[in-house]
């Protein structure tokens, strides 16, 4: 408190200096004159009295100096007077200026908004009470617990409480007559209790109630309009009424992470759960996980299940955070290699920004070498001048770390507003925060550092002696070697960007020219999901004739068939089952997994899926007559060889059988990026379903002209069924999304670095020829060609744009290897096109550099250069 | 060796005495040497060099103000006055400076 009080009186009197100054002189004339009266009165005369008066005083102006470094804050002082003259060199080249600190701010801003997203998607806290003590709990090495068991470890009051939740849930919602899909997550009576999620309006949901809800931010202003009467409003939910008791704050985060917001929460017990519990105060994991373990075995004995061993792998974990990435294992992986990945990309580009601000500030440190040798022979110290610099680079920085801090606040407001165009309801909240300015002020510090304390030492280092003898300008070779060093650096690194862009350009460019094994543009695609229970297998398959009836009666339709799974949709999947088969129903057995789908006899016509031998389903593939199936290449070539499987059997592990009755085209299933992906079809009507069909329609025009019409057929099946329409070209696109987004920031970053480095490219070749002015003018007066100088000029431009290459490329050739988990399988890190192209483009740009400085170096008059200091 | 050799001061003590004088009222910088140096019959003096560079490190820590004033012969003088802080500091120190005494006392007698 006292320091700050201090620091305050100080900083005031900074302010009211001149005033002190003259108040001080003041003081000093009465104590002496009050002194002189006191010594006129013991009797001495006027002139005696003052003169010893003022020898008592001593030296008024050493006790002026003294008493008013009693106030000052040297350093303050001189680092505003060092920013001062900065300012006022740096208004004086704007040129450098400019391009340092656009350098820094692209470079920290791009850096920023990167950390903004990756922090959000990725070590967000969850919205709750103290996410410290608050656990997640999987046994037998799964997170999903079915309910009864839940109840078990609930009535054993281990913890301070005990909350299960399930996000996987659709809910269908009745708005008048209209029926929604929602992703509603439901929860435990006790779940807002035990978790104490914060709620905006209203209250969360208390012991003990059923049929009521607590909405999101987003679906009360996006589906409810933010009516702000919404509290106690009954929603219809799955049939049944469901009061709304409370809605969530805007920033609300759920616990699972990784963006994924429901638009609900609501009490109804589900099948399974994954549970958090409430740890009492001051217990730690490995107390708890003691306190579990005894429990999981009385599981074991009260649910004996023979598959799952419930004691086995029982694991507590964080909520929030960098640790439940660790624990969330394999799955949280391409995320985190993503992000990561993009963090070193954007690190890269923040370094080439440094390298490139160091490299003027270096250039500008040596032409003033002869105003620093002035200075330090007139006595001005080396801290001195290395602090002027340091000043200089500190101002840059500061400015850059500005601009940059308002270029991210601009780009995270642009990003918090793109729709991710997924079926799963993510919202990314991203925003710029406390630790995000923590951050760039680190990366302002450093990049300080960086660019300043090099040049500043270096540019000092001449001494007197030499610097000071006119026309020795040339410079060391000390100099020479950093800023060379530094280019050729910034060259190798924008190869390793540049690979890493044009890759992810092309599988981009791969991507959208792609054939999926299948057609996109003509197929739309309709998820009807009826409330659970609501069929029995039979009423379903009814439903479904009816519904396939109706569609193919709308005009134009083609066809239309049923399915179980949707292409190319991760939220949509398929199933991915496996186990041992046995072809031919014989002894061999062949280990497989493959993508499993159900489908109707059109499927194949309606996707363009070509059947290669044999034939598609047939409406007479029904339950009742022998069961067949539909192998792709890939799972034919696996189960029998390169014979034709038409008409073998196929025993499957549960020991049915099955006659394959075609073969069918490989196509893409889950991702764009997988290889010899194995699928297996089989009829829809062979099959139980009793909830939940894709209808699949082939559209004579755009497909997209038609998703009102098959809505309305399909939802005047059955009010209450939920159905959602999207293209199969939507489809297409959302799995393309990922592909987009990496080829628009590393194609971008990529331009970004190149762009920087030929910006210091052209600083080193320019700044060469400005040094060897007299050189080539001598060179030019003793009869040397223009060509000679052009090799001249142009072989240091050579020299430093191979060594980059050469260095980059052996960089690359290693570094871009991992990025294939990224890509398409077509575009392979390893193509030596890529290569070329990439030194192709390096060498265009290093060309454009060097034009400039060479023009500069022809045009050199001896005349003039001679006379050139 | 003069007779009139005025001790030097124990070092720290200026800040004392000039928060002592001052407890009892605001005083300007040479009434304050004056009031010292009769206080203690001559004993003390405190340089006139060295008293305003302390009066201003006082002010900068808070424990003084100052203004100014008319003085008793009608010049404008600058007058200094304790701030609470002064008040605190001056009950801390003087109650230190009292143990210091009190001690080195002792030892001179007992030792």
């Amino acid at each position: 408190m006292a320091f700050w009080n201090e620091i305050g009186n100080r900083v005031a009197w900074l302010f009211r200096r001149s005033r002190f100054d003259r108040e001080l002189e003041e003081e000093v004339r009465f104590h002496i004159q009050a002194r002189t009266d006191e010594l006129e009165q013991t009797g001495l005369s006027g002139a005696d009295a003052l003169r010893q008066a003022r020898r008592e005083f001593g030296s008024t102006l050493r006790s002026r100096e003294e008493t008013r470094s009693a106030w000052q804050m040297r350093w303050l002082e001189d680092l505003g007077a060092d920013l001062r003259y900065a300012a006022r060199a740096l208004r004086r080249n704007r040129a450098l200026a400019l391009a340092a600190v656009g350098s820094l701010a692209l470079g920290i801003g791009a850096n920023t908004t990167i950390f903004s997203v990756a922090r959000e998607a990725l070590f967000s806290e969850p919205s709750c009470r103290d996410p410290q003590s608050l656990v997640q709990i999987s046994v037998g090495g799964d997170t999903w617990i079915p309910m009864s068991q839940y109840r078990f470890l609930e009535d054993n009051h281990a913890f301070d409480g005990l909350a299960g939740m399930n996000i996987q849930m659709v809910v269908n919602w009745r708005d008048g007559n209209r029926t929604y899909r929602l992703a509603g997550t439901r929860v435990t009576d006790d779940f807002f209790e035990v978790t104490g999620i914060p709620i905006a309006m209203g209250r969360p949901i208390e012991r003990g109630e059923s049929d009521v809800a607590v909405i999101t931010h987003g679906f009360w202003t996006k589906h409810l309009g933010g009516d702000p009467n919404v509290i106690g409003r009954t929603l219809v939910l799955d049939g049944q009424p469901y009061t709304v008791v409370g809605v969530l704050p805007r920033d609300h985060r759920m616990l699972t992470g990784f963006g994924f917001t429901p638009d609900l929460y609501l009490t109804k017990d589900p099948i399974e759960v994954l549970v958090y519990a409430r740890l009492p105060r001051g217990m730690g994991r490995q107390a708890a996980y003691t306190r579990l373990q005894p429990i999981c075995r009385e599981l074991d004995r009260v649910y004996t299940d023979v598959n799952r061993k419930w004691a086995k792998e029982v694991r507590l974990s964080t909520v929030g955070g960098v640790e439940r990435l660790q624990e969330n294992g394999p799955e949280a992986i391409p995320a985190v290699a993503f992000f990561g990945m993009l963090i070193v990309v954007t690190a890269i580009v923040l370094l080439i920004a440094c390298a490139n601000v160091s490299s003027l500030l270096l250039a500008r440190a040596f032409t003033r070498s002869r105003e620093f040798a002035i200075r330090m022979s007139l006595g001005g110290s080396r801290g001195r001048l290395v602090r002027q610099l340091l000043a200089e680079s500190l101002l840059l920085a500061l400015l850059g770390t500005g601009a940059g801090l308002l270029l991210n606040l601009w780009l995270t407001r642009l990003l918090s507003g793109i729709h991710i165009p997924t079926p799963l309801p993510i919202e990314l909240l991203i925003q710029p925060d406390r630790m995000l300015l923590a951050y760039s002020a680190a990366i302002a510090f450093v990049v300080t550092l960086a660019t300043g304390l090099v040049p500043a030492l270096k540019g000092t280092r001449a001494g007197i002696g030499g610097a000071l003898k006119e026309g020795d300008r040339q410079t060391g070779p000390s100099g020479y070697t950093l800023r060379n060093a530094l280019v050729v650096g910034q060259l190798a690194v924008s190869i390793l960007l540049l690979s890493a862009g044009l890759l992810f350009i092309r599988n981009l460019m791969y991507a959208t020219s792609f054939n999926a094994g299948f057609d996109t543009t003509h197929t739309e695609v309709a998820t009807f999901q009826t409330v659970w229970g609501s069929y029995t297998p039979q009423k379903f398959a009814a439903l479904v004739d009816t519904a396939l009836a109706r569609l193919r009666a709308l005009p134009g339709v083609e066809a239309s068939s049923p399915a179980s799974a949707v292409p190319l949709n991760p939220f949509l999947a398929f199933n991915r089952p496996g186990g041992q088969f046995r072809p031919d129903a014989g002894s061999r057995t062949v280990r497989v997994q493959y993508n499993s789908n159900a489908v109707g006899p059109d499927y194949f016509r309606i996707m363009g899926i070509a059947i290669l031998r044999g034939r598609a389903f047939a409406d007479s593939d029904r339950i009742g007559a022998p069961q067949v199936v539909i192998l792709n290449e890939n799972l034919a070539r696996r189960l029998f060889g390169n014979t034709n499987p038409v008409g073998h059997v196929l025993r499957f592990p549960d020991n049915h059988d099955a006659t394959v009755v075609g073969l069918a085209r490989n196509c893409k299933y889950v991702t764009l990026g997988e290889e010899n992906a194995m699928a297996l079809y089989e009829p829809f009507s062979q099959q139980n379903h009793s909830a939940f069909a894709h209808f699949f329609v082939r559209t004579r025009g755009a497909p997209e002209t038609m998703a009102r019409r098959v809505e309305e057929t399909l939802a005047g099946l059955d009010a209450a069924a939920a159905v959602d329409t999207h293209s199969m070209g939507e489809i297409f696109a959302g799995a393309l999304l990922p592909s987009r987004l990496c080829a628009a920031i590393l194609g971008s970053m990529a331009l970004f670095g190149l762009m920087l480095a030929s910006i210091g490219l052209y600083g080193v070749l320019l700044y060469a020829i400005q040094q060897r002015i007299r050189e080539i003018g001598i060179r030019v007066a003793l009869g040397a060609t223009p060509g000679n100088v052009l090799a001249m000029v142009v072989g240091q431009s050579l020299r430093l744009v191979t060594a980059g290459m050469v260095i980059g490329l052996a960089l690359a050739a290693v570094a871009v290897r991992p990025l294939s988990m990224f890509l398409v399988p077509e575009v392979r890190p390893a193509d030596p096109m890529n290569f070329v192209g990439v030194a192709c483009a390096l060498a265009l740009v290093a060309g454009l550099a060097t034009v400039a400085p060479t023009a500069r170096a022809l045009r050199v008059d001896p005349a003039v250069a001679l006379r050139h200091e | 060796m003069a007779p009139n050799t005025i001790p030097e001061l124990l070092p720290g003590t200026l800040y004392l005495l000039i928060l002592r004088t001052l407890s009892r009222g605001p005083l300007h910088g040479y009434a304050i040497v004056k009031r010292i140096k009769d206080a203690s019959s001559e004993g003390l003096r405190i340089e006139d060099g060295s008293l305003y560079p302390a009066l201003n490190r006082m002010l900068v820590k808070g424990w003084l103000t100052s203004e100014w004033g008319v003085s008793e012969n009608n010049r404008k003088a600058r007058f200094y006055r304790l701030t609470p802080e002064g008040r605190k500091q001056l009950d801390k120190e003087a109650g230190e400076f009292d143990r210091l005494v009190r001690a080195i006392q002792l030892v001179m007698r007992t030792a």
